[in-house]
């Protein structure tokens, strides 16, 4: 009987706490409709939860892309909302690696409120909302940052502090540059897909014009193609983009040509250059720099040397870009306009310099005329003999 | 033609041997205060060192937006000695405020305004305030960040006045903001205006220093009557003449030390567009009117406070001006005035200390 009570009580307590729960629920997504961006454009809940309110409930995650793409891959529907809006989200959806799995009747894949929120949905462009450049990152960390539920795919977890030290997050997290590349920009975001060995370079490509173009004019394409290697990411990596140095050109740690080549292999005397080339000109800009802030320091104007200066430092970063071609000339006809311009940027700070002890001599001569001149005249004065007695009125 | 008969000649057309002969009957008052004597003197070669600089930079300057700027970067870089004049110019015309205003107040703290020297004073005066809108006019002529929003604060306070502030501020910027119009019109106002009329005043002041002779301190004059003893005095040809000289050439040698060993900034081109950088600040001889507007507070009962502080700032000028009219002649006024001056000398010396503090620095450069 003690028993048949407490099992009573028991389910009782759980009826409620699920029935409240259950309010819980429909006040939290009635709170946070209203200020989703569809409450916003005057939709209701009926828009999307068909029937009468009484039967509120969650939808069949395979249903749930279907359900947006009927408004949002429809052109005349969307126009109304927003002229320039796009509608493949849906289409593209279907080509994701995401949306191919549910379409098979994986559920466990994301599908479109589990990025953008159910009723909370905000616009791209709303820092709040969680596809925000911001943001982005962490949404996709919840499932591709987990490892167990990952390996249920056959597919290794992609560890957000990879990206976190990445040049790209410290793009965007330091700097604030919101065009900084997140997971969406090289993956797409409807369309999510890991890229292919071949399609690696054109992601990069959308960004590094100039570094791509470089590439695939150079010797290495063809042989990257031929052995399969993904070409940036075979030196830069993927996720962990770290910001290159020179010290990556060279044979010995940490230079990244050392992975496939030593000092005897055919290329060398080009990486030899080009590491020679790059230390020339950071060498020359430092000893220019320290001569320059030398001759400011002493108040000397040196505008010439500065602008030189920057000249060089131009040439230094386009040199760096050159480094794509894998080729000696094209790097050259870069590198060695620079060193001669950081060589003029150190004369100029030197002439500044030797002016400056000219003036100095120059303004030691002129104290002793003007000591001189004046010891002649405090005798002169002493001789004079001084205040006489002579009534002044 | 002989020397003699060269200066026959000239003596004839122009009456030199009398100028000459009187500075020689001339002489000037010697006792404990009389170094204080030479400022003048100071001020005024610091004033012919500003009109000969002043003159060379013209050659080169450009009074424009577009090119004022880099005209002083030429002149500092390619003119052969540009560097020097452009930084005697600079340094010169801060000591000249610094010897000005010992000049002032060490001809109140000796009570050199009393009659008949009135009208010497009020000149004097003048002199002064016409050398701070010297510097004001000038500070901007480089055309650098600093002295661009330095002058925009600066005459911004103007526009406190009531009625006419607005109408004052469009008048010195010669528009709504300052622009390329400020420039050429305080250029104009620098190079032009403030020179005659500061010649002129020079000349009446000289005249009158001249007419009237030095000064003698009641103190010593009070002294000498008690002792029976005449005050004690030089000729001022050749002794004191010959001290002015050597305080000419202290200064000429302070200026070339300062010029070769502290050149003066050119600063960073003034961008109208970009917000103001932090640490602007007026010349040091502003400083303590400029720190006075920080601590006042925006509104002291229902008064602007800046307005107040404007206020405050020209009636003390026209009490300086009018100074020898409002102080009666008698010892105890003359040691309220001196408790006075000195307690106005200390604050603006407290509060140029304390802008400098904050500021965490010393003058430009």
């Amino acid at each position: 009987m003690t028993m048949m009570v407490g099992l009573l009580a028991a389910m009782a307590i759980v009826l409620r706490a699920s029935s409240g729960s259950a309010q819980t629920t429909e006040t939290a997504a009635q709170q946070a409709f209203k200020e989703d961006v569809h409450a916003t454009a005057g939709l209701t809940c009926a828009a999307c939860h068909q029937g009468a309110p009484a039967t509120y409930a969650a939808l069949p995650r395979t249903a749930i892309a279907p359900l947006c793409g009927k408004c949002h891959s429809d052109p005349a529907y969307m126009k109304g909302f927003d002229p320039q809006v796009r509608v493949d989200q849906y289409t593209q959806y279907l080509t994701s690696a995401h949306g191919k799995r549910m379409s098979g009747g994986e559920t466990r894949v994301a599908t479109c409120s589990d990025c953008h929120g159910a009723h909370g949905i905000r616009r791209v462009r709303d820092a709040r909302s969680s596809v925000a450049p911001l943001n982005v990152v962490q949404t996709c960390a919840k499932c591709h940052d987990d490892p167990v539920r990952m390996a249920a795919f056959g597919s290794r977890a992609t560890p957000v502090k990879d990206w976190s030290a990445s040049v790209h997050a410290a793009a965007l997290l330091k700097r604030g540059d919101t065009s900084a590349p997140t997971c969406s920009t090289c993956h797409g975001s409807h369309g999510a897909t890991p890229p292919g060995v071949t399609q690696v370079a054109n992601v990069c490509a959308q960004c590094h014009v100039r570094e791509a173009e470089l590439f695939r004019a150079s010797p290495k394409k063809a042989i990257f193609d031929q052995i399969d290697q993904p070409e940036c990411l075979a030196c830069h990596g993927n996720h962990r983009v770290e910001h290159p140095t020179d010290a990556w050109v060279g044979f010995k740690e940490p230079a990244v040509c050392a992975m496939c080549h030593d000092e005897r292999m055919k290329g060398a005397s080009t990486i030899t250059a080009t590491q020679k080339g790059l230390a020339d000109m950071t060498a020359k800009i430092g000893a220019a720099e320290v001569v320059l802030t030398r001759a400011e320091r002493a108040g000397m104007l040196v505008d010439d040397g500065r602008a030189a200066l920057r000249d060089a430092r131009e040439h230094e970063i386009h040199s760096r870009v050159l480094v794509h071609a894998f080729a000696t000339k094209p790097f050259a006809d870069m590198a060695d306009p620079g060193v001669r311009a950081a060589q003029e940027s150190q004369t100029v700070g030197e002439r500044a310099l030797h002016e400056l002890q000219v003036r100095r001599r120059g303004l030691f001569a002129a104290t002793v005329v003007i000591v001189g001149f004046l010891v002649t005249l405090w005798f002169k004065i002493r001789r004079l003999g001084g205040a006489g007695g002579e009534p002044h009125a | 033609m002989t020397s003699y008969q060269l200066r026959a000649w000239l003596g004839e057309r122009v009456p030199v041997a009398d100028i000459v002969e009187a500075l020689r009957r001339k002489r000037v008052p010697e006792h404990r205060y009389s170094i204080w004597y030479y400022f003048g003197g100071m001020t005024l070669f610091f004033f012919i060192v500003q009109v000969f600089t002043g003159g060379l930079l013209l050659l080169y300057y450009r009074p424009s937006a577009g090119e004022a700027y880099e005209s002083v970067q030429f002149i500092m870089t390619r003119v052969p000695f540009g560097w020097l004049i452009r930084s005697i110019h600079a340094w010169s015309a801060n000591v000249m405020v610094a010897t000005a205003l010992a000049h002032l107040f060490s001809a109140l703290f000796l009570h050199a305004y009393r009659r008949p020297r009135e009208i010497t004073w009020v000149s004097g005066a003048f002199l002064l305030l016409l050398i701070l809108a010297f510097g004001f006019t000038g500070y901007l002529l480089p055309w650098n960040e600093l002295s661009f929003f330095a002058t925009r604060v600066g005459t911004d306070m103007a526009g406190t006045v009531p009625g006419v502030g607005h109408f004052i501020v469009r008048f010195m910027r010669g528009g709504r903001d300052v622009t390329g119009a400020t420039l050429t019109r305080l250029f104009g106002v620098h190079v032009a205006i403030l020179p005659a009329i500061a010649t002129a005043l020079l000349g009446l002041h000289l005249f009158l220093v001249q007419r009237h002779g030095m000064s003698v301190p009641p103190s010593v004059w009070e002294e000498s009557r008690r002792t029976g003893r005449a005050t004690a005095s030089i000729p001022f040809l050749p002794d004191f003449a010959l001290r002015d000289l050597f305080a000419w050439t202290v200064g000429l040698a302070l200026l070339a030390g300062l010029a070769a060993f502290y050149p003066w900034e050119l600063g960073v081109k003034a961008d109208p567009f970009a917000s103001a950088p932090a640490g602007i600040r007026p010349e040091w001889y502003f400083l303590w009117a400029f720190q006075t507007l920080k601590y006042v507070p925006a509104s002291v009962f229902g008064v602007n406070g800046e307005l107040l502080v404007v206020a405050a700032l020209g009636i003390g000028a026209a009490l300086m001006v009018v100074l020898p009219f409002v102080v009666p002649d008698r010892p105890h006024a003359r040691r309220v005035l001196v408790w006075f001056a000195a307690a106005v000398l200390a604050y603006m010396a407290l509060l140029t200390f304390l802008a400098l503090r904050a500021q965490g620095g010393g003058p430009t450069p």
